[in-house]
């Protein structure tokens, strides 16, 4: 092999260095992002795509071309309506999420000191406890002689316990408590990186403090939302344990129905299937979402 | 920093992390094979807790096989053993499947044919029911799904019948039953509230079930989807009269509660071990599986906790008095207990279950 003279040597090296280190503050190197990005792919391959691929493999092929799952999943009025059922649920829990959880986050990017710690903590604690327990723990409060219904009937507001739990609301409720840490820490993110002095100078040319949140503030904290209602919305539809436990009659949802297929009857074929067609309605909801937010002039930031 | 420096640090890192798998994988090889074990799937709870008491903890000591337990509900059990044997991964060796869907052709893919090991082991042994061994499993004991009611809610009169469940007047008070992947013991209960006799009770007329259904839909105030949800409702007085396992209507019992039960309203079922195919270690499977069935001692202690019918008739004289008074009676089990069609409910899983969605959704 042709020894490089120890200057070209110096070349490479200082070549191959800069493919691997920051050029600038802002970007990194074609070279270096591949390297970073490299371990990301290939867990996005081997955990992801290669599954999705043979679900949908599954779902197609038995072991021909065969449609047929598909146009059960279509044709039964059932598969239909609970499909509806999912995406309804999923969406009234984004919705109150937010309408609930923006405030929240609100606060916790403007407190100052001990009532920040408090507030952080009362969020990150409902994240770290387990989704079953927190489940659970709204059967104790919801049930026949739970504590919201011993509270109405013996301060008389109502003369026997009311049917709370079991049914859309409660699994609504539940869920909304469950996944409200994912929508409020996004915008919690987006509203700390949002400099006051921007609400400040807004209201020194003017604005009153209503119209300065809502032209300035709440604006800039779009992205944040945008991630937190993705989140929100693709966590709910595909929910699992709370539904089992809070719900009842009346309640079925899509990821019910393809774990009953996939374990009861072992009809992996069509849990495919089902699993499939869920899969391209939540991503075509997204993209739509996604449009729909950059739609909106000057928040070219979001998504 | 020194880019020699850096990359003599990453090599170390992945050097590092290779020694690390390798060693990690031949240390894990080595713990597994060190001691002698058997992996069964049961599930779970009070039921499982029984098993070790009566049959898995004596068995380790006679014989130094250690018994590893994992739980899962029947249908995960079921799921899983067969992705075990799809994928040719197989971690476990014994799982516990219900009697009917024992019975199915799809049973036979992914459990091993205990033909052989009947013939040779138990072929007479008069002590054991005729089907205590046969290709499909063994029988680990008998059990039923029955009317359960609160004894002290109905002024001294009791529910006899599923016809009394249906009888809102004269019993008032919130229903229960349950809501699973398997609707059969809710729709036969419906038609046999609705007249239909034990004899013409399969195959199914789901319509007239889910007519009879709609009747005391308004009165359920809980569908369990486990059995510690019944039990849990029945403390908190969600329900009245509810259809559930006579085992958590005995847990119920031991616990203090004022619950009673009929035979006259209940369905036969039972649950069966069956050995999964290429399980690792097979031989010690079937040892624990002899040691059960020569063990009546271990059946009449896991049947005394669980108030269960054990395959063994010696196990059965072992029992306690007051477990045997929860069994059915002779007069019962000739006149009154409905043992399922399990070839008829096998072959319309997929209908009865998405005609029970639709009704139930």
């Amino acid at each position: 092999m042709r020894k490089l003279s120890p200057i070209a040597r110096d070349g490479v090296r200082r070549r191959f260095r800069q493919a691997f280190t920051q050029t600038s503050f802002r970007h990194y190197s074609t070279a270096l992002s591949l390297y970073l990005l490299a371990p990301l792919f290939a867990v996005l391959i081997a955990g992801f795509l290669y599954p999705i691929g043979h679900l949908v493999k599954l779902s197609l092929f038995s072991p021909g071309l065969d449609f047929s799952a598909y146009i059960r999943v279509f044709e039964t009025p059932l598969y239909m309506a609970v499909m509806a059922r999912t995406f309804r649920v999923a969406l009234a829990v984004t919705v109150l999420s937010l309408l609930l959880g923006f405030p929240v986050a609100f606060a916790m990017a403007r407190l100052k000191g001990r009532l920040a710690l408090v507030a952080g903590a009362a969020v990150f604690v409902a994240l770290w406890s387990p989704v079953l327990v927190r489940s659970y723990a709204w059967i104790v409060l919801l049930q026949r002689n739970g504590m919201v219904n011993q509270f109405l009937t013996e301060t008389g507001i109502t003369s026997e316990p009311l049917r709370l739990i079991y049914n859309e609301s409660a699994v609504i409720l539940a869920m909304t408590h469950v996944l409200m840490p994912f929508m409020i820490l996004p915008i919690f993110a987006a509203l700390r990186s949002v400099p006051g002095e921007y609400a400040l100078a807004a209201r020194n040319l003017g604005a009153t403090a209503t119209r300065a949140f809502f032209r300035v503030t709440l604006p800039l904290s779009l992205p944040g939302v945008f991630a937190g209602c993705v989140m929100c919305f693709i966590l709910a539809l595909g929910f699992y344990i709370t539904p089992a436990l809070i719900g009842g009659p009346g309640t079925l949802m899509m990821a019910t129905l393809i774990g009953q297929q996939a374990t009861a009857l072992l009809d992996w074929p069509f849990a495919a299937a089902l699993s499939t067609v869920l899969l391209c309605l939540t991503l075509f909801f997204v993209l739509v979402f996604r449009k729909v937010l950059s739609f909106n002039r000057g928040f070219h930031g979001v998504g | 920093m020194n880019l020699c420096v850096e990359n003599q640090t990453r090599k170390k890192a992945i050097l590092l992390a290779v020694s690390y798998v390798a060693f990690s994988g031949v240390f894990g090889t080595v713990m597994a094979t060190a001691a002698e074990k058997v992996v069964i799937a049961t599930t779970g709870g009070a039921y499982e807790r029984a098993l070790r008491e009566a049959w898995f903890d004596p068995f380790s000591e006679q014989t130094g096989i250690e018994v590893v337990t994992v739980a899962g509900t029947n249908a995960e059990m079921r799921a899983k053993a067969a992705a075990m044997v799809r994928s040719d991964n197989v971690s476990w060796d014994l799982y516990l499947q219900g009697d009917i869907q024992a019975s199915s052709d799809e049973h036979a893919q992914y459990a091993q044919d205990l033909s052989g090991f009947c013939d040779e082991q138990f072929s007479n042994n008069a002590d054991l029911t005729e089907d205590a061994c046969t290709a499909a499993g063994v029988r680990l004991l008998s059990n039923a799904t029955l009317l359960a009611y609160r004894q002290d809610a109905f002024d001294g009169a009791a529910p006899e019948s599923w016809a009394d469940m249906w009888d809102l007047d004269r019993l008032p008070g919130g229903r229960s039953f349950p809501n699973f992947d398997d609707p059969w013991r809710v729709m036969a209960a419906a038609l046999l509230a609705d007249g239909v006799s034990r004899e013409e009770l399969f195959p199914l007329d789901i319509d007239r079930a889910l007519a009879k259904l709609d009747k005391i839909r308004p009165a359920v105030s809980l569908w369990w989807k486990s059995g510690d949800q019944s039990m849990q409702g029945f403390r908190h007085g969600e329900y009245t009269i509810g259809q559930i396992w006579l085992t958590r209507a005995k847990a119920l019992k031991s616990e203090g509660h004022p619950i009673a039960w009929t035979h006259k309203a209940s369905f036969l079922v039972g649950d069966r071990i069956a050995l999964i195919k290429n399980a690792s270690n097979q031989d010690n499977a079937l040892r624990l599986l002899e040691y059960w069935l020569n063990s009546p001692q271990a059946q009449a202690q896991v049947c005394d906790v669980l108030s269960c019918t054990p395959p063994s008739e010696a196990a059965m004289s072992m029992m306690s008095d007051e477990a045997r008074d929860d069994m059915p009676s002779t007069e019962e089990i000739e006149n009154h207990v409905v043992v399922p069609d399990a070839k008829w409910i096998n072959d319309n899983a997929a209908l009865m279950l998405e005609r029970w969605n639709s009704w139930i959704q």
